[in-house]
């Protein structure tokens, strides 16, 4: 890693989207995300946060402007882009008649790993908190936030410098929620850059370096985490919301 | 990659109940198939056998001044392919009785002595793959791509430098490699059962098995790759179900027999009976102008006696040049308006069959029955069987009687001393025997690999649609 720290890896550049049905979805953002840093994503339901991050897998194609991976415009070349991200979504179901192991296992080798150990799946699993009697069962019986942390895993075990997560904490519980928080903090230490998804605002203020607020597909707050220091982030969030439905 | 996708795609199929229950169905109904089959060989093989040795009965006692009464049946011999691909093996006449002259007429089919099966038709190979098969690689494939979207996995895995043709690939290949082996186990075991159960299956018979069997599996392909087509043009697997539920029927149900009622409009043919009654109207004709040409050269009594022996002869020489001649200007006009007739249906035959085979599965079946020797080219086989064995029996009747078995007017001279010469029995032996002409692996293999070429072609035309809709799929 050598020019890292000045180049950032997520990059939203004029980034536009408007749906066939002729809904705009995401007009004009732009934003950055560099290695070892964190940005949330604030938004409520609707606000373009899953379109903004689909624009980044090549899920779809911007109407305007680009989403770039590590200089790599999406929709120029999706399968370099992809290979340097990873992504959690929300609601993971994976396979269910695989065991978590062989769910990681398909995952981490479609990621192109194809030189881990079971023991580096089990180490995987462990660090998201899933218990280890469960590594071996079905995902059948897994609850939802046994899953959401097998996809989890899958992202971590990917290795990738960026990693996009949309809403990954809708499934888990508070303490897998505190877990996760901590899960991210090491990883923005390790040196990825996380893009993240999220309407709970407490999670985002305790993790983020960056919080940006979305509303009906704009950007319409931007703030580091020094700028955000002792101001209330609930009371910023509902002024913007409320500032942008006035402008 | 495609390797891993393959291998996902396996592991997923065999740990699914869906796949499980459907392919212990499949296998019991493949099972089913071989077991019957080979039992209604050796029944259909009995019942042959036992109508051969009744029609040699029917024969016994006659005495070589009866050759004119010898009517041999040409029996169509069950085989044992014939079991597994029926074709129009039950539909087709079995017997034929042959006279030494004169138009053969197959009867006694054997849905026509057991309507029973007429009305149900036979549960065979060919039909399970054609029909109970392709429905479970719908159910198996329906939601191959729009289940995965349902659990995210999709999204997951196209989050990866995953292109999406590979991945459509590897779903087509590992659907299709499930399915081959979970149909291997009940297919070999088929083989073992036929083993076991003594039908008699040469090496060329084998290999035509394996082919019909490999006929099967590209049309397998055929509904699978359809299958990933139908998933991945529509977002929801209840839509898409129900797309590929209407193909199904289309394809193995309505379109085969649209196809034929289409060539039925398309090209006329005149009715067999109709037909018949052309030809009965001509022989009658005919035969009130020899019976009054005979009128004029019958010997008359010249004493006592009767006619003198040499006038009887010349006679007997004179008529049998007319009914030679008549026989000839007859079977002249019957094979003139019979080969037109047999013109017209060709042409009839040959439309319905290039239309049916816009369906696989017409397609599949009847490259099936081809192999089989069960297609409508074996009622030919039957025919011109019988028509070669009718010549040999003409020709063993003119060497041994010194004529045919034409029909006119016979006089039996008959001396006062023939009670004292002793009966003498024909001998049965020396009758030739009936054959059917063997199906020629050469020749099936040329039609059938025609059709395997276009099942490959709605292979590669199924796979090409599924991929343009899959990259415009949203994955989301
Ligand atoms: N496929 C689509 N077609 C049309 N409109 C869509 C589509 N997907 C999302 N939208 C619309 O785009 C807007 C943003 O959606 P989304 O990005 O999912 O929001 P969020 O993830 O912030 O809840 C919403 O108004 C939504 O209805
Ligand atoms: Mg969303």
């Amino acid at each position: 890693m050598t020019t890292t720290t000045t180049q950032p890896l997520l990059e939203a550049e004029h980034l536009t989207k408007r749906y066939e049905d002729g809904v705009l979805a995401l007009d004009n953002v732009s934003f950055t995300v560099s290695p070892g840093q964190i940005y949330a994503m604030l938004g409520g339901n609707g606000a373009g946060k899953s379109t903004a991050i689909n624009l980044f897998l090549n899920f779809i194609e911007p109407t305007d402007g680009e989403a770039r991976i590590d200089g790599i415009a999406s929709h120029r070349d999706p399968l370099a882009a992809k290979a340097r991200v990873a992504y959690v979504s929300e609601q993971v179901r994976l396979y269910p008649s695989f065991t978590a192991i062989q769910n990681v296992d398909f995952f981490a080798r479609l990621a192109g790993k194809t030189s881990y150990t079971r023991e580096d799946y089990r180490q995987a699993l462990l660090r998201v908190g899933l218990q280890p009697e469960a590594h071996d069962k079905r995902l059948k019986g897994f609850s939802k936030g046994m899953q959401q942390k097998t996809g989890i895993a899958i992202a971590i075990l990917k290795d990738a410098p960026a990693i996009l997560l949309d809403e990954p904490t809708s499934g888990l519980d508070p303490k897998a929620g505190r877990e996760f928080v901590r899960l991210l903090q090491d990883l923005r230490d390790e040196g990825k850059a996380i893009l993240m998804s999220t309407h709970d605002l407490f999670r985002a203020k305790e993790v983020a370096d960056m919080v940006g607020i979305m509303n009906q597909g704009r950007l319409v707050m931007q703030r580091t985490r020094d700028e955000l220091h002792g101001e209330d982030l609930e009371a910023l969030y509902v002024r913007y919301m409320a500032g942008y439905m006035e402008g | 990659m495609l390797k891993l996708l393959i291998e996902k795609e396996l592991r997923d199929a065999f740990g699914s109940t869906k796949f499980v229950v459907t392919f212990a169905v499949s296998a019991v109904l493949v099972l089913l198939a071989f077991f019957t089959g080979a039992q209604n060989y050796h029944t259909q093989r009995a019942q042959y056998e036992a109508a051969v040795a009744e029609s040699m009965r029917g024969m016994e006692g006659l005495t070589t001044q009866e050759y004119m009464m010898l009517r041999p049946l040409a029996l169509l011999a069950p085989e044992p392919l014939a079991v597994l691909v029926s074709g129009v093996s039950n539909d087709i006449g079995r017997t034929t009785e042959v006279r030494g002259q004169g138009m053969l007429v197959a009867e006694g089919s054997r849905y026509s002595e057991q309507p029973i099966y007429a009305a149900f038709r036979i549960l065979d190979l060919s039909f399970i793959f054609q029909v109970v098969l392709a429905l479970f690689a719908i159910l198996f494939a329906f939601d191959a791509i729009s289940g995965e979207k349902e659990r995210g996995t999709l999204r997951l895995s196209l989050a990866n430098a995953v292109p999406r043709g590979t991945y459509l690939l590897g779903k087509y290949l590992g659907a299709f490699l499930a399915m081959t082996l979970a149909l291997a186990v009940p297919l070999l075991l088929g083989c073992v059962i036929l083993q076991v159960m003594d039908v008699p299956l040469s090496g060329a018979d084998w290999g035509r098995l394996g082919l019909i069997v490999i006929g099967g599996m590209l049309y397998l392909g055929v509904v699978l790759g359809l299958a990933l087509w139908v998933s991945a043009s529509t977002q929801r697997s209840s839509t898409a179900f129900l797309v590929l539920l209407v193909c199904w029927i289309v394809g193995v149900l309505v379109w085969p027999r649209a196809s034929v009622l289409l060539a039925g409009r398309a090209v006329e043919v005149p009715s067999r009976d109709a037909i018949m009654a052309e030809i009965n109207r001509f022989q009658r004709q005919q035969f009130e102008e020899s019976l009054s040409s005979l009128m004029d050269i019958i010997p008359r009594e010249s004493g006592e006696d009767g006619p003198s022996a040499e006038a009887i002869e010349e006679f007997q020489k004179r008529q049998q040049e007319l009914a030679d001649a008549r026989e000839a200007e007859g079977s002249a006009f019957r094979a003139r308006v019979q080969e037109d007739r047999i013109n017209r249906l060709r042409v009839q035959e040959q439309w319905a069959l290039r239309a049916a085979r816009l369906s696989p599965a017409t397609t599949f079946s009847l490259a099936s029955s081809t192999l089989a020797g069960t297609s409508l080219a074996m009622k030919e086989r039957y025919q011109e069987s019988t028509l070669a064995y009718q010549e040999a029996f003409d020709r063993y009747l003119r060497e041994k009687s010194g004529s045919s078995q034409g029909g006119g007017i016979r006089i039996m001279l008959r001396s006062g001393d023939e009670d004292d010469e002793p009966e003498e029995l024909i001998n049965l032996q020396e009758l030739p025997a009936f054959t059917t002409q063997p199906v020629l692996f050469g020749d099936v293999m040329g039609h059938a690999l025609l059709d395997f070429g276009l099942l490959l072609l709605f292979n590669l035309i199924s796979l090409a649609g599924g991929f343009v809709a899959f990259l415009r799929y949203d994955v989301r």
